[in-house]
């Protein structure tokens, strides 16, 4: 159980005045909280560089959280931005394809979390484009693989990844 | 410390940051608007400066269409610097509808200007005249000073959407630019305002969204 946004936002007022222990806590919490956001729309291989990547965004960006704001939507906000990176950047990994890891399925923060999921942004765009993302540079298939699984030409799959990457990045303070 | 945690090994990277961890200031809204305020108002001292501003409009003699016009402009500036304001500290949730609303309410004028004009005819060769370029050029010109201000806001936070960011400091710096440089204008028909003061805008969204995001993407 990860501590709950009252918690976060306690401990990163905290650390923006420049409490260490709080902030050795905070990051256990936040790096917790990542690795749950990002299981199931990420290689398993990229999320441990995924995860750190953010915690140093986190880190040079603390400044920039409010505290009269929740700090669990600023903190999405920011994992959305550097996943999209992240795609953008994955061309192929050797990984098999991702786990089903079904999150356990309770409380108030399950709701928060659906909320500021990455699910959310998949729904937003068309499925012939999310499809193309999740095969290419979620799963590591090749164009020409995705192009076989999914029955577009390669140039199509191409075309979608570019247009679906550029959709997400416009919807990543976007909440439904 | 959850029992999660208690059970993996210890992440290096947090001790680090944590070792590294220094007191902010944090990013606060009344900030950013008393820069851009600060950067329209030495905008404002810089075109009296080297135009004089036009005391007819001061004083509230000039045609109505010069404070229409200003006052859009300066609306529509407004709501796109404080949404620009606003992106450096992300969030979900954030929507950013303010500007597109202004902008619609600010494209009255040259909506209407332009219809005048069509209606006009022959005096559609009206557009290039000299005045209303050397309007639109200064215009622009006058918006560098709130553009930077926006920009290096922008850099000290963590715009997530960089594209819109980009396109909202261009519609928000020109906007008030060209408010700012019209106060010097003594043309105040409503066709010069709606078209060459309202010019700028354009002109900025499309340097905005193409040419800043490279600026501001961290």
């Amino acid at each position: 159980m990860i501590a709950d946004e009252p918690t976060l936002a306690r401990l990163m007022a905290a650390s923006q005045g420049g409490d260490k222990q709080a902030y050795t806590v905070l990051l256990s919490e936040v790096q917790l909280w990542l690795e749950r956001y990002f299981r199931r729309r990420s290689a398993p291989a990229m999320l441990d560089d995924l995860v750190q990547d953010v915690m140093l965004a986190v880190h040079n960006k603390r400044a920039t959280w409010d505290s009269s704001r929740p700090f669990l939507p600023w903190l999405a906000a920011i994992a959305r931005y550097r996943w999209i990176d992240h795609l953008r950047k994955v061309y192929r990994s050797e990984e098999d394809a991702l786990e089903d890891h079904d999150a356990p399925e309770d409380s108030e923060e399950e709701a928060v979390l659906a909320r500021l999921s990455l699910e959310r942004m998949f729904g937003n765009i068309p499925d012939k484009q999310s499809e193309a993302i999740e095969l290419v540079k979620i799963e590591g298939l090749s164009i020409r693989e995705a192009a076989e699984r999914t029955g577009q030409s390669e140039s199509a799959v191409k075309v979608n990844i570019h247009r679906g990457l550029k959709k997400l990045a416009a919807l990543v303070e976007k909440a439904d | 410390m959850t029992p999660e945690t208690g059970r993996r090994a210890p992440n290096p990277l947090i001790d680090q940051l944590a070792e590294d961890l220094a007191p902010v200031r944090t990013l606060k809204l009344r900030n950013g608007l008393a820069l851009v305020t600060l950067a329209l108002v030495a905008t404002v001292l810089a075109v009296e400066f080297i135009k004089g501003l036009w005391m007819v409009g001061i004083t509230g003699d000039a045609s109505p269409f010069f404070y229409i016009g200003t006052g859009l402009l300066l609306v529509l500036g407004a709501a796109a610097a404080t949404s620009v304001v606003t992106m450096a500290s992300p969030r979900v949730g954030n929507r950013n509808e303010g500007p597109k609303w202004a902008l619609a309410m600010a494209m009255v004028l040259p909506g209407a200007a332009l219809l005048t004009l069509l209606g006009k005819g022959p005096s559609v060769a009206a557009l290039g005249h000299t005045p209303g370029l050397h309007c639109l050029e200064s215009g622009v010109a006058s918006s560098l000073l709130v553009a930077g201000a926006l920009v290096l806001w922008l850099r000290r936070g963590a715009p997530v959407s960089p594209n819109t960011a980009g396109l909202l400091v261009g519609i928000a710096s020109t906007a008030l630019g060209s408010a700012a440089y019209g106060l010097s204008c003594q043309l105040d028909s409503m066709i010069h305002i709606g078209i060459w003061h309202a010019a700028p805008v354009a002109v900025g969204a499309v340097v905005g969204r193409f040419a800043l995001p490279p600026l501001i993407r961290w």
